[in-house]
């Protein structure tokens, strides 16, 4: 237990029985925010903020549709149905842990919405209204399909290996005529509908290909399917030559696996992706009349007056209107110290309101605040990101023209010699030369690599990071939340009586809401206190044993104590503790490294890689922390515009980077990046622009992928030279009449298998 | 071996169910979910966990 929200959710799983969820899970939950006002869903009891979200059923019940933040694991899911399906008014309720959503039918005569609501809440769970966005209907309609087409391939795969066995051992041991014949008819038969079904999608994308002009490796893939069968029904049709339905069946299935695979964990990533909706807060005040009332935050527009408490999210761009207070903007610009403003200033929507209250008036709506406008950037710099072309479509444009090339003087050659014989030599030329493992050679690595690399802490979701990693030369690490834990300890007291200082600042700090303040809040404060109160982005006052005492920056605390000197050094963030009459203590605050930063920095470094800081914060610290990871260069204090261009100028004197970072602000930094990695606490927006996420708490993965990309590309390198190799020697082999169809049969399917079981070494 | 004749087409017309089943399965939106159904079967309902209370 860490905090009343860890313990809130604790008591109430244990107090209703469910305490197994606890035996079940299998990843460490995320800390729950700190119990929310009553106020806070109300707005959704109000049936316009329903709209879109929640639906009639027939008989008199609704249905809510959630997005749910904080479902790590199938056990949340068992604990969200188990604990809502006891609820009074509730029923069907339905997790899916790959959209991350809820569905639960409610009815409205016994419960609100704003009940459910506070109840996932109470759980340790961020619920959101969900709305439909089309891609996503589009990614889940893909996946069905998808699905569908790997079923049919599966099952017919079995059905024709059954009766490819029999033809087999018939080949060997002598078989009726009749019964070698239905065979073939039924492979035939299950043969088509897996041709014509599943492996549909390899004809239309080689032949969209070709229409453009390029070679792709489903061009070859296509051929040798087609071709294969033609000439398979062809033979069943005569009664003569060799069928091939069963190494078909195989290799459509075999590929469609690969192509599904890969296609799970991009669909997992972007359905975790998060929208506007997740970043802002459920609801706000809004004034109408002379009242507050909370309205939805999608209800909001521009010229609204807006009441915004400490603590809040703001909900909309907008203009200060009355009050003051303090806005972290970590967010944006990666500053941790919140920036103060007062009437005039203006604020943005997912920014947090740390101290004060502030009216605002806001000048536009959630959906075309800035916020929205960066999401949407990002969404297409992700886009437009030059896709390294994939080694194996390089290789199939000039392997497919030389095929074809050989097979047309093959085909040639033997028509003026042997007429008889030219067809089934052309064949053989074609199924030896089928570049099945030429195909599988890339995928099935890359496939090996990255489940790999999930079970070591690391999410791959970039489709080329393998590739890249391997060319990347230099690490570039944003400091902040990345390398330290974002979090202020007391590095130093230098005081005569450090023990009473420390208490008397703890109790000072007790009143403030700065993150500096959770610093001091292991120390037992002095008692005695009072009057206290914090002056937004200053500091502490109040009045202790009679006399006024302040603890903050140096330019507060000599309001009070004017003789106050000049801060012991610049190394470090310090605050000063004075009397009116004494100057009691300074207070050195640094924030935590994380425990593994140097083992990291000390690896990568031993990999040959340029190791670089880049940091929005232009403190002494950044340097000195650079110098104790043993970096080899450094940039600080940069705006996220400087940090981009900082990469770009390294990129064009011939590097290649690699980003490491957390925050919003690094999103534009690490989309320029060849490559980027974001910690597992970064925020959503992050992670959407990143190639991979840190599962864990711990940098250590990132040495690893290092591992893993350099093991992939030998694989693929084996894997390569091997296909290659063995089209090589067996297509002059065949040209020359001298490979039987089977036997080209059994060596195609043959080095598929050694190209599998090679790329399976990588687990 | 004249049975073959009928049992083949028989396995055929299994294979077709099985088929069919497995695409209302998919359309029915049962593998929509596939990290969350590999789990179920490791989870106590509610009737299992009061059966165990009473053992």
């Amino acid at each position: 237990m860490c905090c009343p929200g860890c313990e809130a959710v604790a008591s109430l799983i244990a107090g209703t029985g469910l305490d197994a969820f606890y035996r079940l899970r299998t990843t460490v939950n995320d800390t729950p925010a700190p119990p929310a006002p009553a106020t806070l869903y109300e707005a959704y009891d109000n049936v316009d903020a329903q709209n879109g979200f929640i639906a009639d059923l027939d008989d008199g019940w609704r249905r809510a549709t959630l997005l749910l933040g904080g479902v790590s694991c199938a056990a949340c899911t068992w604990l969200i149905e188990q604990d809502l399906g006891r609820q009074p008014g509730l029923r069907a309720p339905n997790v899916s842990l790959a959209r991350q959503t809820l569905s639960v039918d409610f009815d409205p005569a016994q419960t609100r919405p704003s009940a459910l609501f506070h109840r996932l809440l109470a759980l340790g769970y961020d619920p959101h209204p969900w709305h439909a966005r089309q891609a996503a209907q589009l990614l889940d309609q893909e996946q069905r399909s998808a699905l569908r087409q790997l079923a049919v391939a599966g099952l017919a795969m079995m059905q024709v290996g059954m009766f490819g066995i029999a033809l087999h051992a018939g080949d060997l041991q002598g078989m009726a005529p009749e019964y070698r014949s239905l065979m073939r008819w039924v492979s035939l038969a299950i043969a088509s509908i897996v041709v014509i079904y599943s492996a549909r999608s390899f004809f239309r994308n080689a032949w969209v290909n070709l229409v453009h002009g390029r070679l792709v490796m489903d061009l070859p893939v296509a051929l040798a399917i087609g071709l294969a069968y033609l000439a398979s029904a062809w033979a069943t049709l005569r009664n003569t030559g060799e069928v091939y339905f069963d190494s078909i069946a195989m290799f459509t299935f075999f590929l469609l696996l690969g192509r599904f695979l890969e296609r799970q964990v991009r669909r997992r990533e972007y359905l975790r992706q998060t929208d506007l909706q997740s970043l802002l807060p459920a609801s706000c005040l809004r004034r109408e009349g002379d009242d507050w009332v909370s309205v939805a935050t999608r209800q909001i527009a521009a010229g609204d007056l807006l009441l915004i408490r400490s603590g809040d999210v703001i909900p909309a761009d907008a203009g200060v209107a009355s009050g003051s207070g303090a806005v972290d903007e970590a967010a944006f610009t990666g500053e941790q110290m919140p920036r103060s403003v007062g009437p005039g200033d203006s604020v943005s929507a997912g920014t947090l309101l740390s101290e004060g209250t502030l009216e605002l008036r806001a000048t536009a709506g959630p959906e075309s605040s800035r916020l929205s406008v960066m999401l949407e950037l990002l969404g297409r710099a992700g886009e437009a990101r030059p896709t390294l072309a994939r080694l194996a479509d390089r290789v199939a444009a000039r392997f497919v023209g030389t095929l074809l090339l050989v097979a047309a003087l093959v085909a040639a050659y033997w028509s003026q010699v042997a007429p008889e014989r030219a067809f089934w030599i052309t064949l053989s030329v074609l199924v030896v030369s089928c570049p099945c493992a030429l195909a599988l050679a890339t995928p099935t690595a890359l496939t090996a690599a990255t489940a790999w690399l999930r079970r070591q802490g690391m999410l791959l979701t970039g489709e080329n990071t393998l590739e890249i990693l391997n060319s990347i030369t230099h690490v570039v690490f944003d400091k902040t939340g990345t390398l330290t834990q974002g979090q202020f300890r007391i590095a130093e007291t230098r005081s005569a009586q450090p023990e009473q200082a420390l208490a008397l600042a703890a109790a000072l700090e007790q009143f403030g809401r700065h993150p500096i303040a959770r610093a001091f809040s292991a120390v037992t404060p002095a008692r005695g206190l009072t009057q206290a109160e914090e002056i937004p982005g200053r500091g502490i006052r109040g009045h202790y044993q009679g006399t006024r005492v302040a603890v903050g920056t140096p330019e507060f605390v000599r309001e009070i104590h004017p003789k106050l000197g000049p801060a012991p050094d610049n190394t470090a963030h310090w605050i000063a503790l004075a009397t009116t009459g004494e100057q009691l203590a300074w207070f050195a605050l640094e924030d935590t490294l994380r425990s593994d930063a140097a083992s990291v920095v000390a690896t990568l470094k031993a990999r040959g890689l340029h190791i670089a800081l880049l940091t929005g914060d232009a403190s002494p610290a950044g340097p000195a922390l650079a110098r104790q990871l043993g970096m080899d260069s450094g940039r600080y204090g940069a705006s996220p515009e400087e940090k981009v261009a900082w990469i770009r100028e390294l990129q064009q004197s011939g590097a290649r980077v690699m980003m490491v970072g957390d925050g919003l602000n690094d999103a534009p930094v690490l989309a320029a990046a060849d490559c980027a990695f974001a910690v597992n606490q970064a925020t959503d927006l992050a992670k959407s622009s990143a190639d991979g996420i840190l599962l864990a708490n711990s940098l250590r993965p990132l040495a690893r992928s290092f591992t893993a990309a350099h093991r992939c590309r030998r694989i693929i390198w084996q894997n390569m030279v091997w296909a290659l190799a063995y089209n090589g020697c067996a297509v002059p082999l065949a040209a020359a009449g001298w490979v039987p169809p089977w036997a080209a049969a059994v060596g195609m399917s043959a080095s598929s298998l050694l190209v599998v079981l090679n790329s399976l070494r990588l687990q | 071996m004249d049975s073959l004749f009928i049992l083949i087409p028989i396995a055929l017309v299994f294979c077709v169910v099985a088929i069919k089943l497995l695409l209302w399965a998919i359309d029915n939106g049962q593998y929509d979910d596939l990290d969350k159904e590999a789990w179920r079967i490791l989870m106590d309902d509610k009737d299992a966990g009061e059966h165990d209370d009473r053992d």
